[in-house]
């Protein structure tokens, strides 16, 4: 008995150092960009052992030389980048939904083939689309609108797997009953697949926010100033001639709040929401 | 029925519904016709006990019909374009600017497509013979290697840590060790470029704790062990500081999905386990991996795709002086020869081999994962 409370407590004493240690890690670059974005550039650059690790008051300062480049306007590109993945979330929601509760609960011709086309694409990388994706935009004359980079991957196919999977638990008794009192299967969809799936609705929600907020290389190639997304945005503040790291950071810093809250708000159904698309049956 | 004389607006409906009958065209009245038995025929299957015949035939299409239109649109025939691709060479005449990218050590100007040429497999033969795609493939390997294998387990570790009953401030530490994945790509590779500056933060902490220096970006042999030099080479550390960053950034996220994939083991299985006198390891080994196979396969296949799909890290890691040919992966290679040679035919034959690469690994995983199934 005494053995295993010693047993006990060491594992408990080793797990929390280990938990301990990785948060540690974890914070330490998200805390030096804040700090960062707080300090003059010579303060946090290149400074040796002289390095501060506190923040200081330069902020605005930084911020205000941020808003005076001619280049970039950070504050819209912020605005463009929320409403960009805003759209583009929720219209992906709804094909994606709509697709998998196709794939679960009915039988069609040449269902499985096309779902595991479907799937295939998912070990694509996309950023080798880039040429023919472009190519198609600029003949649909949607080069430099918020619908080049909506569009392209809002039919997503993770979306689609992971609706596919959790729609499967609803049960068809349940389905049937509501179909017998004269529901329409639009009905059926609306009324009782779109429901059931809250929480894997949230969490397909974070995923493809997460997706749309880190596209960097179509964005650049098909957006141009104005229509900023704020990875593009940093990436013109790392100009060819010097790197405005000061700026960087602010930026960073900034651009760190928007998905802050989106994870503060959805994360409760995160982890119920993606175990139901992860694990079989 | 003199109530349908009395009420004058349901009369005029009733000659309105006629008229609207006979306008149907025969065609449209065949179809109808056609179609009614079938679909009550339908109505009494799905009536019946058992029965799990979809209610209508069209219900599937047109629910699948908005996400197909944009999927064969925007993905596949993107794709299907890339392979005919592969088989043609490119010629770029014309001048005629499409688009134009400044990515530091990539910049490029895209022309007018002008010349396709069918070459038949030249761009498949060309690339056996290309040692810098060798090389690229050798570093994307060494990365999915190192990566992969340390995410998932340190991933693991942590979600066995805070799914312990014992373990306070769980959801604190889980938003925490989450967070790396709201940074943003851009500017979390810049901040890590700062912090593996040759007197950057990291090495300023390691030469506060007495620890020697290391060429995180700038390369170099320092530190590595003798016989082990001309093995890793001096692309070594600069490899180690792009693994050490997806590593942050991802970690969090797979924890979270083996976090949940803990959860629903259900608890009865430790308790029979208990009762027959497991050890803690005999409890992990015998109950907790086989339930949780399913999540790891899907953490594992998941991972290795976005190994294989790195770019961008490795471009501005290398623009703060990694030399280029320790951190090029496949797809940074493939655009260098895409967007800096214009070379659009092999750079798509190329495409096609890591296409086929990770979709064989991603067979193979699935099939190691789900043969071993007892």
């Amino acid at each position: 008995m005494r053995k295993q409370t010693r047993d006990e407590a060491i594992w408990r004493f080793l797990g929390y150092t280990f938990v301990l240690l990785v948060t540690l890690l974890m914070v330490v670059p998200i805390y030096w960009i804040i700090v960062a974005s707080t300090l003059p550039e010579q303060a946090f650059l290149s400074a040796g052992t002289d390095i501060q690790l506190f923040p200081g008051s330069n902020f605005f300062a930084n911020l205000e030389a941020l808003q005076a480049r001619e280049s970039v306007d950070f504050i819209q590109s912020i605005w463009n980048s929320v409403f960009i993945a805003i759209v583009y979330t929720l219209l992906s929601l709804v094909l994606c939904s709509m697709g998998g509760f196709a794939f679960a609960k009915y039988e069609f011709r040449f269902k499985e083939p096309i779902f595991y086309a479907i799937l295939a694409t998912l070990t694509l990388p996309i950023q080798l689309l880039v040429i023919p994706l472009f190519l198609l935009i600029s003949q649909m004359g949607l080069t430099n609108s918020y619908w080049a980079i909506i569009l392209p991957w809002a039919a997503n196919p993770l979306g689609i797997f992971l609706m596919r999977q959790n729609m499967k638990q609803i049960p068809d008794a349940l389905l049937e009953s509501a179909r017998i009192d004269g529901a329409t299967e639009f009905q059926l969809y609306y009324r009782i697949a779109l429901p059931t799936m809250k929480s894997s609705l949230a969490a397909l929600a974070i995923v493809l926010f997460l997706f749309q907020w880190n596209l960097f290389l179509f964005p650049l190639v098909v957006l141009n100033q104005g229509k900023y997304t704020i990875p593009v945005a940093i990436n013109e503040l790392v100009g060819a001639q010097r790197v405005y790291y000061d700026q960087i950071m602010v930026a960073a810093a900034l651009s760190i709040i928007p998905l802050f809250l989106v994870f503060l708000f959805l994360q409760r159904h995160f982890v119920s929401g993606i175990l139901a698309g992860s694990v079989k049956e | 029925m003199s109530t349908s004389s009395s009420n004058p607006v349901r009369d005029k409906l009733t000659a309105v519904r006629e008229r609207a009958k006979q306008a149907v065209t025969p065609i449209w009245r065949a179809f109808i016709d056609a179609v009614r038995p079938a679909r009550q025929a339908q109505i009494r299957a799905t009536r019946s006990v058992g029965a799990r015949l979809p209610f209508s035939v069209s219900a599937p299409y047109l629910f699948l019909a908005p996400f197909f239109i944009l999927f064969s649109s925007f993905l596949a025939f993107p794709i299907l374009y890339t392979l005919y691709l592969s088989f043609h060479t490119y010629q770029g005449i014309g001048n005629a600017t499409l688009f134009w990218i400044d990515l530091g050590p990539i910049q490029f100007e895209l022309t007018r497509i002008a010349q396709l040429e069918y070459v038949g497999l030249q761009n498949y033969q060309r690339l056996l013979g290309d040692a810098l795609f060798q090389n690229a493939l050798a570093n994307t390997t060494f990365i999915l290697l190192v990566q992969v294998p340390l995410m998932i387990v340190l991933g693991l570790a942590l979600a066995l840590a805070l799914n312990a009953s014992w373990m306070r401030f769980k959801g604190l530490f889980r938003t925490t060790i989450a967070l790396p994945v709201a940074a943003n790509l851009v500017a979390y590779a810049t901040v890590f470029l700062l912090l593996l500056q040759d007197n950057g933060l990291v090495n300023t902490v390691f030469q506060m704790l007495g620890l020697p220096t290391v060429p995180w970006l700038s390369g170099g042999t320092a530190l590595i062990p003798g016989p082990l030099k001309s093995v890793l080479g001096t692309g070594f550390w600069p490899r180690i500081s792009l693994v050490g960053a997806v590593t942050w950034r991802w970690t969090g996220y797979n924890m979270i999905i083996l976090l949940a994939g803990l959860q629903s083991i259900p608890q009865q299985l430790y308790e029979a386990a208990e009762i027959d006198g497991a050890s803690r390891w005999e409890k992990f080994r015998y109950v907790t991996l086989p339930q949780l196979r399913p999540v790891l396969l899907f953490v594992v296949v998941t991972s290795t795709i976005g190994t294989f799909r790195l770019f961008s890290e490795p471009l501005i890691i290398s623009e703060g002086g990694a030399p280029l040919s320790a951190t090029r992966t496949l797809v940074v290679y493939i655009y260098n020869i895409a967007f800096q040679q214009f070379q659009l035919g092999y750079a798509s034959a190329m495409t096609v081999v890591l296409v086929g690469i990770v979709a064989v690994l991603s067979i193979v995983q699935l099939r190691i994962g789900g043969e071993s199934d007892a």
